[in-house]
């Protein structure tokens, strides 16, 4: 029997554009906020994973070097996962075997972007292959844009309907944002400013993606010993997956998205989950662009593949819904990218353990957390729940 | 009592450059190493892969890019960035775990379309205190090279001596680049890079791809009769300002305590047979000797004179040439792993060593004057 892990404690930065503080200085705000979170001191801390984005974002390599004084890591065992948009969430993955493998009875997670330091855009045509898809498929806009049009066609799914289905997550999720105090933008969105906004690539607008931010967070995980030592809830760790497609983007169905739909399953299988849409009780879906996360919904078996827009505009995604997804506003609201999967399971765990305040989902027991990385290529998911 | 881990295959590659290309590199040791495990892809565990994005030929996420050929498509992945043998030690945290029965690990590093190391290591320079001075791992090393001198009196000979040792080493080792005998005269008349470094005292620029299995003790009594034991690790990060840390004696030394204490070792120099170390730098094994506990503070220069790290010593060091000879920035240490691994299993060929290895410690380093250390102990 593996050993079981928790997440005993968060801490994030205000995400936004923090002008205010060097880069060290951002990652030492989010650490030292998980060490006043859990009551723990850098010296309980038994190895320390560090992670970002590439290091075009902020023209800074191999960042654990530069931040191994912001991070309390100095004489620290270290790793350093890096999987592209899906980083935090690999951070978690890195720290939650770390623990299982007993090697570690506290791992410190941190995962970190200061986004306005570069060009996010031109980092990532930079994922592209140098030679075939580098000119054509720029940036991250006109990936999405072909896969959102691709699953509508798929689907025979009325344009309008997905315009209106992306516009409702839209506005749900900005509202949600005023609710989480760290969340980068706070603007009212009605559905009409969604659909009047400003086009990015078709189908999508400026209102269907999400903002550079400068962001940290920061998550320790500990062995049961030291969760039940701490006396106090504990989110623990019930299931892991991971899966990552082809580099060339018409390698892979991008609809019925196998990383997707199998990174789900790993973690359900372990976390003993048959009917996701009835027993999660939230999800932090990884939702850079409205359309998107709509696919992730039919991946992750939350409805039946072409349906997601009839169960968005019917409000079971809302707050108030079945399953509420993004209560934190998400990353629509706030992308931090090295961070953003991290912030993910930190969200999670928070409201399996009733500490999300006023973004909480009443009685959240179950909770998935998710991040998607490269052209549209991998896929990570964590599931905590409150009780082990 | 955590599981037991073995490696029961490997493969690699390497050189300067050569005409195949990334994919067709990584696709043939990944292979390699999968066959000679006698284990399909779909049947491996996890895969955790390791490479630099900003070493990576122009290429961001190299995940993205070389995920296919390392075999990991649609199956359970992570990479570590920098430190190949991160890699290695988080698969086999993860077979510890005993989440998974195997792991594949890949090293993937094409030296050949990355632009020189230095314009590389800038890169690790903060952008407002450090890179305007133009602070890189080379001109790191040269200071901490004067100190170390300065120090314990070490000499430029003894420091040379150390790319004598290894250049002709590297003569039995068909994947490093630069070898040949040269005298420590020669090695100290070659081109000077920051004083006191000249060339031959520093790593070349190479091409390195690496490919393990490794196996729970389970899995690795059905896939090998010679399963070589994971039997310590340890990593160590350093203080980020070179001004603020002590470079005479730095995190190797915890590095290696987290290993030794885990291979339950407590003399190094008897209970080691042979190590493989990162040493980008001639003098950085001098040093590396005394943080790793194989002789004391400032004995490293006698320790060479002496000849005990030989090939045909009592504690060979870099029976493969090392790194002075071939030097994949980020794969590196995997090759270190899997030349321990050859030679513990008397696969090494011309390089294999005169004295029975059964316990080899493998180290790797990057960052500015070793600011953050590998150390994993293998055994047969």
């Amino acid at each position: 029997m593996a050993r079981a892990v928790a997440v005993v404690g968060v801490g994030q930065t205000h995400h936004g554009r923090r002008m205010d503080v060097s880069y060290p200085d951002l990652v030492r705000e989010a650490v030292v906020r998980v060490f006043e979170d859990t009551g723990l001191s850098p010296k309980d801390v038994d190895g320390v994973v560090s992670g970002t984005m590439p290091s075009m974002m902020e023209g800074v390599a191999l960042t654990h070097l530069y931040f191994a004084e912001a991070m309390q890591a100095v004489g620290k065992p270290i790793l350093k996962t890096e999987t592209c948009g899906s980083t935090g969430v690999s951070i978690a993955h890195t720290a939650f075997y770390w623990v299982a493998s007993g090697m570690a009875e506290v791992v410190l997670a941190v995962g970190h972007e200061k986004m306005y330091e570069g060009d996010s855009q031109a980092t990532m045509t930079t994922v592209l292959d140098p030679f075939y898809q580098r000119y054509f498929l720029a940036g991250a806009p006109g990936v999405f844009s072909m896969q959102s049009q691709l699953w509508a066609t798929r689907y025979k799914i009325p344009q309008d309907k997905i315009r209106d289905a992306a516009a409702f997550i839209s506005v749900t999720h900005h509202q949600s944002a005023f609710d989480n105090p760290y969340a980068h933008i706070k603007m009212k969105v009605t559905m009409e400013d969604v659909k009047n906004s400003r086009i990015i690539v078709y189908p999508i607008r400026l209102l269907d993606v999400c903002p550079n931010s400068d962001g940290a967070c920061a998550v320790i995980f500990a062995s049961e010993k030291v969760a039940k030592r701490l006396g106090r809830k504990v989110a623990w760790v019930k299931g892991v997956g991971y899966r990552g497609d082809e580099q060339f983007f018409g390698d892979s169905d991008k609809v019925v998205w196998q990383s997707a739909i199998e990174a789900a399953k790993q973690a359900y299988d372990q976390a003993g989950i048959k009917d996701p849409l009835k027993e999660l009780d939230v999800a932090e879906v990884y939702n850079p662009f409205t359309y998107q996360e709509m696919i992730f919904y039919e991946c992750f078996g939350f409805c039946e593949f072409g349906k997601a827009p009839d169960l968005v505009l019917r409000g079971i995604f809302s707050r108030e819904g079945e399953l509420p997804v993004c209560p934190s506003g998400g990353v629509l609201c706030t992308n931090p990218i090295g961070a953003t999967g991290l912030i993910r399971v930190a969200e999670a765990a928070m409201q399996v353990t009733g500490r999300a305040g006023e973004h909480q989902v009443p009685g959240a027991k179950l909770a998935l957390a998710h991040a998607m990385g490269g052209i549209d290529q991998f896929n990570g998911v964590m599931i905590l729940g409150s009780e082990l | 009592m955590p599981r037991k881990v073995a490696i029961v295959s490997v493969a690699q590659i390497g050189g300067a450059d050569s005409k195949e290309n990334f994919y067709d590199q990584a696709y043939r040791v990944v292979k390699e190493a999968l066959d000679k495990a006698g284990i399909s892809r779909e049947k491996v565990g996890c895969v955790v892969t390791a490479a630099s994005d900003i070493f990576h030929g122009g290429i961001s996420c190299a995940n993205a890019y070389h995920w296919d050929p390392a075999g990991a498509v649609l199956r359970n992945g992570s990479r570590q960035d920098a430190e190949s043998l991160f890699a290695l030690v988080y698969g086999a945290m993860r077979i510890m775990s005993g989440h998974y029965d195997t792991a594949l690990v890949v090293g993937l590093c094409k030296g050949s379309e990355n632009p020189e190391n230095d314009t590389c290591t800038l890169m690790f320079s903060d952008p407002f205190y450090f890179r305007p001075l133009g602070l890189n791992e080379t001109m790191a090393a040269a200071l901490q090279m004067r100190l170390f001198m300065d120090h314990y009196g070490i000499t430029r000979e003894q420091c040379a001596k150390v790319a004598v040792k290894n250049l002709r080493n590297a003569l039995g080792n068909p994947y490093a680049h630069r070898k040949g005998i040269y005298s420590a005269e020669e090695i100290l008349a070659s081109r000077p890079v920051v004083e006191p470094l000249t060339e031959l005292e520093c790593a070349p620029k190479s091409e390195g791809m690496a490919a393990l299995v490794l196996a729970s003790e389970e899995m690795a009594r059905k896939l090998t009769d010679r399963p070589v034991w994971i039997e310590g690790f340890g990593t160590s990060l350093d203080a980020y300002w070179i001004g603020d840390r002590d470079l005479l004696q730095g995190q190797l030394t915890n590095a290696a305590k987290r290993a030794y204490e885990m291979a339950g070792i407590t003399a190094p120099s008897e209970q080691i047979h042979l190590a493989e170390i990162t040493e980008p730098y001639a003098f950085q094994e001098l040093l590396w000797y005394e943080q790793l506990g194989f002789c004391g503070p400032g004995q490293g220069g006698k320790l060479i004179d002496q000849g005990v790290t030989e090939k045909g010593g009592l504690l060979p060091v870099n029976p493969s040439g090392g790194t002075l000879a071939w030097n994949p920035y980020v794969s590196r240490g995997l090759h270190r792993a899997i030349e321990a691994f050859l030679q513990i299993r008397e696969e090494a060929g011309e390089r294999q060593v005169h004295r029975e290895v059964k316990t080899a410690l493998v180290h790797g380093t990057h960052g500015f004057a070793g600011q953050c250390h590998t150390v994993v102990i293998l055994g047969s």
